[in-house]
């Protein structure tokens, strides 16, 4: 257990630094920026006729901090409203803080990527058993092909085949975007919303990359049924359905990193997908805080997206400290 | 569920079934054909001794010991031959529930590579249950027990090891491990594949004094599979030697070790310093074994590296297969030159 926290630890700090290192990057990319937006927005202000006074404190709002202090003073006024999660203001959306803006985007984008990564996953690893299993036959061939094919497809390119198909050719489904008068939360219309638009784009998730688990699911599989204790198991007359269990289990075992940290990554890549289902998640909304320049609500994006991954990745290899007795108990091989 | 998987307390007096091995023949398909393995051999391990099979790498021992359970890998397949064992008939010849009984109900084996021979992910007790179930074992608690009474005989903790995973145990303990869940079901008769590669000195002697005690305890019927011709001058009571795929001598140990007949055993016992007493008379055989694809396919497998054949070319030796010459006092060798010189 103390090996568990300590663990832990670790990696809370190791997240810590590089959320620190991204969001100093930030920092530093949003000054060098062409056109220095902080001095832009200013202006802009100036021009609409505020006071120099109003239009800094303005601008301080949104940035998290004044135009015109030293680097060292600006840097540190940033880190410290940053520590209170205050992230800025939204320019695109007036006045609103851009934290509350990323959260409340985030969670559908959350939503879709769990569920698209969950169904891929699950599809994958099912598929890539019977693959393994009937590797030398036209089945397991087929699988193969598909995965890899599927595989390559990029998601946003699936995302335009099924949008094509699925809504623009049939209309089974709608890509107007959700009402924006539901109580957001834990209540039937609210979900059943979110269900009705995020079951497109988290099968068009699924379907680009199930291929990819298939193909890691079933190269595992062979290579545990190639392993020692499979055939000493087999030579003690193990039931074939309790070795099945054996090879399964160890074979799933390095598939969780990759859906650990997959699910990261996909917070970042759902972009091009929520985008093609104009479904509002953080996508859109990176999308649109580009188009209009909007600096603070990207770096909170960015922010966000980083600590996906992070978290994703301490999720990934606690989750082995509880599965793996190698990693659970002694030297961790 | 036989008898014999039922795990019951040891009865001393018993000794293992007789086992009969007819004509073996064992094939790989290789891209070259399909190569045998092991051709035409013919052994048998008496009730109750312990036989060791002897042979540089490669020349199918574990190919043969496998065939004993009917598990011979693919790309591999038994292409001919018979596997009578006392009590349980041709082995060749069971049906895959009966196979599956047989394997670890009444022949245990102990793989080569036990070092590895666990799932890394359970607990050896873990294991051993699910050993249980697949045999259909009812009372579990007499399992477990059984199970650490060979442990603790074999000098460990029953209750340690078996709330253990694999990587927390020793070499030595998994071999150990590797033997308990061979016979914790009463098999009575014993396989073990290179029991003492990859331990060191003191646990490979440990090993084999506790294969020599279970062996005697529990009644059995052994086969030793090893490269190390001092393992079987230490526990085996007759001695198979293995070149090429077939048997070229066999009789009982300490007759063959000391007079040994065919070159090919000559060369083994003269290779090694700790038999012949002396490093400086101690000689590598020259040459490698043969693979499958360069196992001669007509005449003595052992010819080209045979120091006989070398002094002296027979025709025979090039075209005649030779068969295992009975050379009397329980001993065959396959080698012309032997045969007729005697
Ligand atoms: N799966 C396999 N496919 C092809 N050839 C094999 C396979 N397993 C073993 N062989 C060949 O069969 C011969 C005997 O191997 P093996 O029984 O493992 O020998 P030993 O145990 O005496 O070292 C070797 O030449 C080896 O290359
Ligand atoms: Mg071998």
């Amino acid at each position: 257990m103390l090996k568990f926290l300590r663990r832990l630890a670790g990696h809370v700090v190791r997240g810590l630094v590089m959320i620190w290192i991204v969001t100093t990057f930030t920092f530093v990319l949003v000054r060098l920026m062409p056109g220095d937006p902080v001095q832009t927005q200013y202006e802009t202000l100036l021009s609409k006729g505020m006071s120099p006074d109003q239009a800094k404190a303005q601008v301080a709002v949104t940035y998290g901090f004044v135009p015109h202090g030293s680097f060292w003073s600006q840097y540190g006024h940033y880190l410290w409203q940053l520590l209170h999660f205050d992230l800025g203001r939204s320019v695109r959306a007036q006045g609103v803080s851009v934290t509350t803006e990323v959260l409340s985007t985030a969670k559908w984008t959350i939503g879709l990527v769990l569920a698209g990564t969950l169904l891929s996953f699950l599809f994958g690893v099912v598929l890539g058993v019977v693959a393994a299993m009937r590797r030398n036959s036209h089945l397991g061939n087929g699988l193969s092909i598909v995965g890899s094919l599927l595989h390559g497809v990029p998601q946003y390119v699936m995302a335009l085949i099924l949008v094509t198909f699925l809504t623009v050719k049939f209309k089974l489904f709608s890509t107007g975007p959700v009402d924006g008068l539901l109580e957001p939360g834990f209540n039937g219309p609210y979900i059943a919303s979110i269900v009705a638009h995020a079951v497109l784009p988290a099968v068009a998730f699924a379907l680009s990359s199930f291929g990819g688990y298939l193909l890691s699911m079933k190269s595992s599989v062979v290579s545990v049924l190639g392993d020692d204790f499979i055939l000493a198991s087999e030579l003690r007359g193990i039931r074939p359905s309790i070795i099945f269990r054996y090879v399964a289990r160890n074979a799933i075992l390095p598939l969780f990193t990759v859906l650990a940290l997959s699910l990261g990554f996909m917070v970042g890549g759902a972009v091009f997908i929520e985008n093609a289902f104009n479904y509002p998640g953080m996508g859109a909304m990176l999308v649109a805080s580009i188009g209009q320049r909007d600096y603070s609500e990207m770096s909170g994006a960015f922010l966000l997206i980083t600590m996906a991954v992070i978290i994703a990745n301490i999720c990934a290899d606690m989750l082995y400290t509880v599965i793996d007795p190698r990693v659970r108990r002694g030297e961790g091989a | 569920m036989t008898a014999a998987t039922e795990p019951s307390t040891v009865d001393g007096a018993s000794t293992g079934p007789g086992v009969r091995i007819s004509d073996l023949t064992v094939a790989y398909r290789t891209p070259a054909g399909e190569l045998p393995a092991v051709s035409g051999i013919n052994l048998e391990l008496a009730p109750g001794s312990i036989t060791g099979l002897v042979g540089e790498s490669g020349s199918g021992k574990s190919t043969m010991a496998l065939a004993m359970l009917n598990a011979v890998q693919q790309p591999g397949r038994i292409t001919g031959g018979v596997i009578e064992i006392d009590g349980l008939g041709d082995v060749l010849s069971l049906s895959p529930k009966q196979i599956r009984a047989a394997r670890g109900g009444s022949i245990g084996y102990v793989f080569q590579a036990a070092q590895n021979s666990l799932n890394p992910l359970k607990t050896v007790g873990k294991q051993l249950l699910d050993l249980g179930r697949s045999h259909g074992v009812e009372d579990k608690r007499a399992l477990v027990r059984q199970a650490k009474e060979l442990l603790s005989r074999m000098g460990l903790s029953g209750e340690r090891v078996l709330d253990s995973y694999q990587h927390e145990l020793s070499g030595g303990m998994r071999q150990r491990v590797g033997i308990m869940l061979a016979l914790v079901l009463n098999a009575h008769v014993l396989v073990l594949d290179e029991p003492t590669t990859a331990l060191d000195m003191i646990s490979q002697a440990n090993i084999l004094s506790i294969i020599k005690d279970v062996h005697a305890e529990h009644g059995l019927t052994t086969l030793v599979v090893t490269h190390d011709i001092g393992v079987v001058a230490e526990v085996a009571d007759r001695v198979a030697v293995m070149y090429g795929g077939r048997l070229v001598e066999q009789g009982p140990t300490v007759d063959v070790l000391r007079a040994p007949s065919h070159p090919y055993t000559r060369g083994l016992i003269t290779a090694i310093p700790r038999l012949t007493g002396d490093p400086d008379v101690a000689q590598p055989l020259p040459g490698r074994p043969p693979t499958l694809g360069t196992i001669p396919r007509q005449g003595c497998v052992f010819r080209e590296r045979c120091a006989v054949y070398a002094a002296g070319a027979r025709e025979d030796c090039e075209t005649v297969d030779p068969p295992a010459y009975d050379i009397g006092a329980e001993r065959l060798v396959a080698c012309h030159v032997v045969e007729e010189e005697r």
